[in-house]
């Protein structure tokens, strides 16, 4: 009895020593970026873009544990890796990359918060005060307050699920396309697919996944922990996408109201699921604007610390992190800006920006695959061979589709 | 003064003109003196040549090797330079991360020797071949960028065979860049204006700024000072500074000084007053001319045009680097050759003849004829410049003897 306690305590404190990096980065992939991709992309497409939702959490699934992995075993960010065995050119064009992308994510969570208030009736004065109080949060407040502070937003999330039975939808036919492809090959659904999982599996999502492990400085002892936390984040969160899906299909794709972004699509569940049902889903949206506004910049403000060297986490103080806190700073203070420009429509972008997410993906799985095969480096924990397929299968089929759906877009098929 | 951004790449071919492959590496001796020991040559088709550097001919466009060349395997104290120091995490010696390593640069003369390593902005745009243009750009809009240098005296070799480029010293006394920008912005103002701003600010970042101004304004400031004022500050200075500065006061100055400090200080600061009342000590002039190695051919002369009107004579300018160490030397006649936007790294002289202050005068004399010099500067242990000896007050000092 006594061993069998003292068996249960290990395994609770292992998990508190591991749990965090996985869920709240696949959550975060959730953002309010993705909540507005999951509105366009249903109300377009309606149930039948459930059926990509499934080989979406293998591939988040495998390529967050080959990045937490390669953190734990090498003790090093994926920037620092690249930069030590590429070099320069390619570090400072990666970087290029990868800022750009993730600022058009940034701008979208930021007026994810903007559309969140304004659904409460505020007005956006109050946008500048609230990404101030984000950022001086992040800045003060010591690393497991904020852990706990990305906690409860998560917990923000189950409204999805209240709104999507608010919604009344069709359960067996969600059920049914989740399993069996529901999908067409048009051009449109495939872009739309390759923005969907651009919205959920990252690029900033596999630096972050990475710099977040190195910060908590998991040891290799609990790589089998780590992973399996990695594994349940990447299905729950996909169970929320799930969710926030179901209800604009069942709402608005059934009435053929096809919105083009979030916040309105929060208005526009209200005739059917219910006002509270709305007004829920404006909630999910404010919380997930806020994980977003934080997590994504600091993503990119992790990268450049790793790429060039410079002191960077949130285990320190802005003093000894300056240039660190000051790129989070310039970034959700620029996008703050450009969303309280008047008469500016960023949703009209939303699809756009994830589809470049999910363009960058392939190169990001390059490296990935470099790393996470070299010896020197992984020693014992190398991909095995069922990794190595999965995300090389991932990286040759997001090619393919980002290049097909693409060029849909461009020449109008 | 030489990058490894600008070898690598580089085609290698023998002297009967056989393309080799190119250069992508470099081997050095992880030393106190890190000389480049061996080039990688990349044929293609996974082959690697390691060829041991006294089979350079030439080192320009194309780095040219005797036909008789040989390859040898890596030796047990080297390490790659692109492999194992560029693009590394540079740490200070408490563990901080401080910057990675942008490029690397080589000094050629006497012998292909690692400098110190670039962690500035400028090494980074000098892989895509843009530092100049940016250079330019910045300088059309009245700005300058000099670029972040360590030399290779603060690395500790050691570490480097472990995989880590490790500091001597804190990074806080490294990357304090503020007292230093201070000083190059100060150097612009009368000495007036420069005690007013200085009297503004603790003794502390004073005495900061005063080390990084160069010695004429560093002995002018004294000279205005109150006895009691300089002794404070000097307890706040690098020792070393301080006595550079020192020497170039009056006797009866420097004795009013000295007797203010704290007996700790006293010591200390005696103890090397002693040991430059050394033969050259007493012939040091403070007037020179140094510029930044970034500073183009035109900057100078203007600067020169500018800035020494009160010299009673100049020949040579001297080039010192972030750190304030001598790197480099340009005659009159090399500046007035050079195009206008040329930095002076590119056309300086590194391989330079200095005088220590024990260095006996007939020595110093000696050298200055061999050479065909007419003044020599004289650096200290860290390669601080702390003046020039001319061959007119030599020669006079030793006819005096005579």
């Amino acid at each position: 009895m006594k061993n069998t306690l003292v068996r249960f305590r290990n395994i609770i404190v292992i998990a508190m020593a591991v749990v965090g990096p996985g869920i709240i980065t696949a959550f975060a992939d959730n953002d309010a970026a993705g909540v507005a991709t999951y509105s366009v992309s249903a109300s377009i497409f309606g149930y039948r873009m459930l059926s990509i939702l499934i080989p979406i959490t293998i591939v988040l699934a495998i390529t967050q544990e080959i990045g937490a992995r390669i953190a734990i075993v090498a003790q090093k960010g994926l920037g620092d890796l690249i930069r030590e065995r590429y070099g320069i050119r390619v570090s400072v064009l990666l970087f290029a990359i990868l800022a750009s992308v993730n600022f058009f994510v940034v701008v979208q969570n930021v007026s994810g918060i903007k559309a969140g208030l304004q659904l409460f009736g505020m007005p956006p004065v109050f946008l500048p005060i609230m990404t101030a109080i984000l950022f001086f949060f992040i800045v003060l407040a010591k690393y497991p307050i904020i852990e706990r502070f990305f906690f409860v937003l998560i917990g923000f999330y189950v409204v999805y699920i209240a709104s999507a039975f608010l919604a009344k939808p069709d359960w067996g036919l969600a059920i049914r396309s989740l399993g069996i492809p529901q999908g067409d090959i048009s051009p449109a659904f495939i872009y739309t697919s390759v923005a969907v999982l651009g919205t959920i599996v990252t690029g900033w999502g596999q630096f972050f996944i990475n710099s977040y492990i190195k910060d908590k400085h998991v040891s290799v002892e609990h790589l089998a922990y780590s992973r399996w936390e990695i594994y349940i984040g990447a299905v729950i969160t996909n169970i929320f996408s799930f969710f926030m899906m179901v209800a604009v299909a069942a709402t608005l794709f059934v009435n053929r109201i096809h919105v083009a972004d979030a916040a309105s699509a929060a208005l526009s569940i209200q005739p059917f699921a219910g006002e509270f049902a709305g007004t829920l889903f404006g909630l999910g949206l404010l919380a997930a604007g806020m994980l977003g506004a934080i997590i994504v910049p600091l993503a990119t403000a992790y990268a450049f610390s790793e790429f060039f060297g410079y002191s960077g986490s949130l285990d320190e103080t802005f003093r000894k992190s300056k240039l660190f806190y000051g790129l989070f700073l310039v970034q959700i203070a620029a996008a703050t800006a450009i969303v309280l420009l008047p008469n500016i429509n960023l949703f009209r972008i939303t699809i756009a920006a994830n589809f470049l997410n999910g363009l960058v993906l392939p190169v990001i799985f390059y490296f990935l695959w470099r790393i996470a095969n070299s010896d020197s480096i992984m020693g014992a924990h190398k991909n095995t061979r069922l990794q190595n397929i999965l995300l090389v299968g991932a990286g040759v089929v997001i090619t393919i589709a980002a290049v097909f759906g693409g060029a849909g877009q461009i020449f109008g098929w | 003064m030489l990058y490894f951004s600008e070898l690598k790449g580089k085609h290698v071919k023998t002297e009967q003109g056989i393309r080799l492959g190119r250069l992508t590496d470099l081997v050095f001796l992880a030393a106190a003196q890190p000389t480049v020991t061996k080039l990688v040559v990349d044929g293609g088709h996974n082959h690697l040549y390691i060829i041991p550097i006294r089979y350079i001919i030439k080192l320009n466009a194309v780095i040219t090797i005797m036909d008789s060349f040989s390859v040898e395997a890596i030796a047990h104290q080297e390490l790659y330079l692109g492999k194992n120091l560029l693009d590394q995490q540079i740490i200070d010696i408490r563990g901080n991360k401080v910057v990675r390593v942008n490029d690397v640069a080589l000094q050629d003369k006497p012998v292909l020797t690692i400098a110190g390593v670039d962690i500035g902005i400028i090494g980074v745009l000098r892989w895509f071949g843009v530092d100049e243009t940016f250079g330019r750009i910045l300088r059309l809009l009245g700005k300058t960028i000099t670029s972040r240098f360590l030399s290779w005296t603060d690395i500790q070799p050691l570490e480097l065979a472990r995989g880590k480029v490790v500091l001597k010293k804190e990074e806080k006394k490294l990357s304090r860049l503020m007292p230093e920008d201070l000083a190059d912005h100060l150097e612009t103002m009368s000495i007036r204006n420069v005690t007013r701003v200085l009297s503004l600010m603790d003794e502390e970042l004073a005495a900061e700024v005063i080390e990084s101004l160069n010695i004429t304004y560093q002995q002018n400031l004294f000279k205005e000072f109150t006895p009691e004022r300089s002794a404070i500050l000097v307890e706040h200075m690098n020792p070393d500074d301080a006595v550079d500065i020192l020497l170039t006061l009056t006797e009866r100055r420097r004795a009013a000084i000295i007797t203010n400090l704290s007996q700790h200080k006293n010591t200390e600061i005696s103890s090397l007053l002693s040991l430059s009342n050394t033969p050259i000590g007493g012939l040091i002039t403070p007037e020179y001319f140094v510029a930044n190695p970034e500073e183009t051919a035109m900057r100078i002369r203007q600067r020169i045009q500018g800035e020494t009107q009160d010299f009673s004579s100049l020949s040579y300018v001297y080039i010192v680097n972030a750190q304030k160490q001598l790197v480099g030397v340009s005659s009159l006649h090399e500046l007035l050759l050079a195009p206008s936007d040329k930095p002076l790294y590119k056309f300086m002289n590194p391989s330079l003849v200095v005088l220590h202050l024990t260095t006996p005068k007939t020595t110093a004399i000696k050298r200055m004829l061999k050479y065909k010099l007419e003044t020599l500067p004289v650096i200290d242990d860290n390669k601080h410049m702390l003046g020039i000896v001319t061959i007119d007050d030599l020669a006079e000092s030793i006819l005096d003897k005579i």
